[in-house]
């Protein structure tokens, strides 16, 4: 499976991707628990960086009305020198400009049943997570993880229980002791 | 790439691969069994513990065994040992328990651990592991131990369960002989493996609920009711959104005249067509609870729990719930008879009790004579 790169993890992960790339990345999300992962990491590192928002450094008001100011004068500059409009002459149906249209409004509506499909949506976890693995009970968190292991025992000869608190138990009469075994994990 | 360039490339990947192989598992762990312990460790192995490397991770597959003696003067009938890996997701913590024993003074018995450890590929020093004894439950359910983990109640609650579960089928043998109590495993090993299980993920801190699980709703709980309970459950709901429940609360009444200090109630849920499952235990969020006679409490907790059934989400649509364990304030514990676990079928849903199930399987691997000697033992 292809991932998407950092980039697009953490532009997802701030809400900034475009339509088609946000699509694309919350598909490949829904599948792959490593990038969920990544991206948890990415939004949580978000949540640290508020502060910076509040810099004083940058004055954001002279920054905008700058930038407007070179807006007009780009676009009266390119009023001064734009040449007589040449489209004006030719035929406005032109084979070539009718299939140009065809070809937009077909990409348009290929676009839209795309876009109105149900996107898988994204079940996105945070914190420690406790659960039942193929063989044992499991805690973790990010990266990290610790489990406590069955092994040598089918599944469907160990006895499951959760705690609401937080915890997952494993019993199952041990193979080799012969001693019924408890495995439990749990969270602090 | 020149030949210089890929015999250098295939040096580095050979050493990182080394390296990520070579961790010493000799001195990593650590086994504490406390001052004036009632167990001594009298051997310990490593067998075929390993490392490998996954990425950026390396994992770390221990499989130790431990020969504990008995070097007290009374009979052991549980253990718990609490396995701390400090490195691996802070707050992180497991146990090893063996219920249903019975170990002799002097009597040496044997215990598993086997774990798995996923961290980062940087080594420190130190431990990995770090293995204490949390408790040891004697013969007359008196306790030792550090009990951080409350592991002498749960071993206490284990043990009683256990007594009602070898009164039930010494009395169906004494009532209806060697082969009624045939019979009698044959329906319990039945049950079991006709009970249905959930998969429930558990997640600590706050998730992020998306559209996929539906509305959320308020389910209100249904009740099972024990004659003989100290507590009453009265009222209580479940935050529900397709197939994740979330900030189960209960409240509970105490109708006997003892104080209580820990209350657990078990809860069930439903899924669409009306099958039952066993969904968790509840136990009381508040370590310092004390619950006078007469007064009420509210059992809740702020976790999430996720159901999931051969990898599908079974959508939760009904909430039960009834006392499972109590704790007295002089420390005694109250569990359910057995006649409240049949009562409301109860004991179609719920696991087996640890000794149920190393009765079952006694029967199982070694037959009915071995059994009814068994059962003769205490």
């Amino acid at each position: 499976m292809k991932h998407p790169n950092p980039e697009t993890l953490a532009l997802h992960a701030g809400g900034d991707l475009g339509a088609m790339a946000g699509w694309r990345t919350r598909r490949h999300l829904a599948r792959c628990a490593e990038c969920r992962e990544e991206v948890a990491r990415f939004e949580q590192f978000r949540q640290l960086l508020p502060s910076l928002d509040d810099s004083q450094d940058v004055h954001w008001g002279r920054l905008a009305a700058e930038m407007k100011a070179n807006i007009r004068l780009g676009l009266a500059a390119g009023e001064c020198v734009r040449a007589e409009d040449p489209a004006g002459a030719g035929p406005i149906w032109s084979f070539a400009r009718v299939g140009v249209a065809l070809a937009s409004v077909a990409a348009l509506l290929a676009m839209g049943v795309v876009l109105d499909r149900p996107a898988p949506t994204v079940a996105r976890e945070t914190g420690v997570v406790v659960q039942a693995t193929a063989d044992g009970v499991q805690v973790r968190e990010g990266g990290q993880s610790m489990g406590l292991m069955h092994s040598g025992t089918s599944r469907d000869a160990v006895t499951y229980q959760v705690g609401a608190q937080g915890s997952v138990e494993a019993r199952y009469v041990d193979s080799e002791t012969g001693y019924v075994t408890v495995n439990k994990v749990d969270v602090e | 790439m020149s030949n210089k360039g890929q015999i250098a490339l295939l040096a580095l990947l050979g050493a990182g691969a080394a390296l990520a192989q070579d961790v010493p598992l000799e001195g990593r762990v650590s086994i504490n069994l406390g001052k004036d312990s009632p167990v001594a460790l009298v051997g310990m192995s490593t067998g075929d513990s390993h490392s490998s490397s996954r990425g950026a991770a390396l994992v770390l597959d221990l499989h130790m065994a431990l020969t504990l003696r008995n070097t007290g003067s009374s009979r052991i009938h549980g253990v718990a040992l609490r396995v701390v890996s400090q490195e691996v997701t802070v707050g992180g913590k497991g146990s090893v328990s063996i219920p249903s024993l019975n170990i002799g003074p002097g009597e040496s018995f044997p215990v598993r651990i086997d774990m798995q450890l996923m961290r980062p590929t940087q080594v420190a020093g130190g431990p990995l592991v770090d293995v204490n004894l949390d408790g040891v439950l004697f013969e007359d359910l008196s306790c030792a131990g550090q009990d951080r983990l409350n592991s002498c109640r749960t071993l206490t609650a284990w043990d009683l369960e256990a007594q009602r579960d070898r009164e039930h089928f010494k009395r169906i043998l004494a009532q209806a002989g060697p082969n009624g109590l045939r019979q009698a495993m044959l329906e319990s090993i039945g049950r079991q493996s006709a009970r249905p299980q959930l998969d429930v993920r558990v997640t600590r801190a706050p998730a992020v609920t998306s559209a996929a699980f539906g509305p959320v709703h308020a389910e209100q709980f249904a009740f099972l009711d024990f004659p003989d309970s100290p507590l009453q459950p009265s009222k209580g709901s479940a935050q529900i959104a397709g197939n994740e429940a979330r900030e189960p609360h209960i409240e509970v009444l105490n109708r006997s005249a003892r104080a209580i200090k820990y209350v657990e109630l078990g809860w069930l849920v439903s899924d669409p067509s009306g099958q039952q499952y066993m969904a968790a235990s509840l136990p009381a969020s508040d370590p310092a609870l004390y619950l006078p006679a007469g007064k009420t409490a509210i059992v809740e907790q702020d976790t999430a729990l996720r159901f999931t059934r051969r990898g599908q989400p079974v959508n939760i649509q009904g909430a039960v719930g009834f006392v499972s364990r109590v704790q007295f304030a002089d420390g005694k514990l109250w569990v359910p008879s057995r006649a409240d676990l049949e009562r409301g079928s109860l004991v179609k849903v719920l696991p087996a009790s640890a000794e149920e199930q190393r009765l079952n399987d006694l029967y199982l691997k070694r037959g009915l004579d071995a059994l009814v000697q068994e059962l003769k033992k205490y």
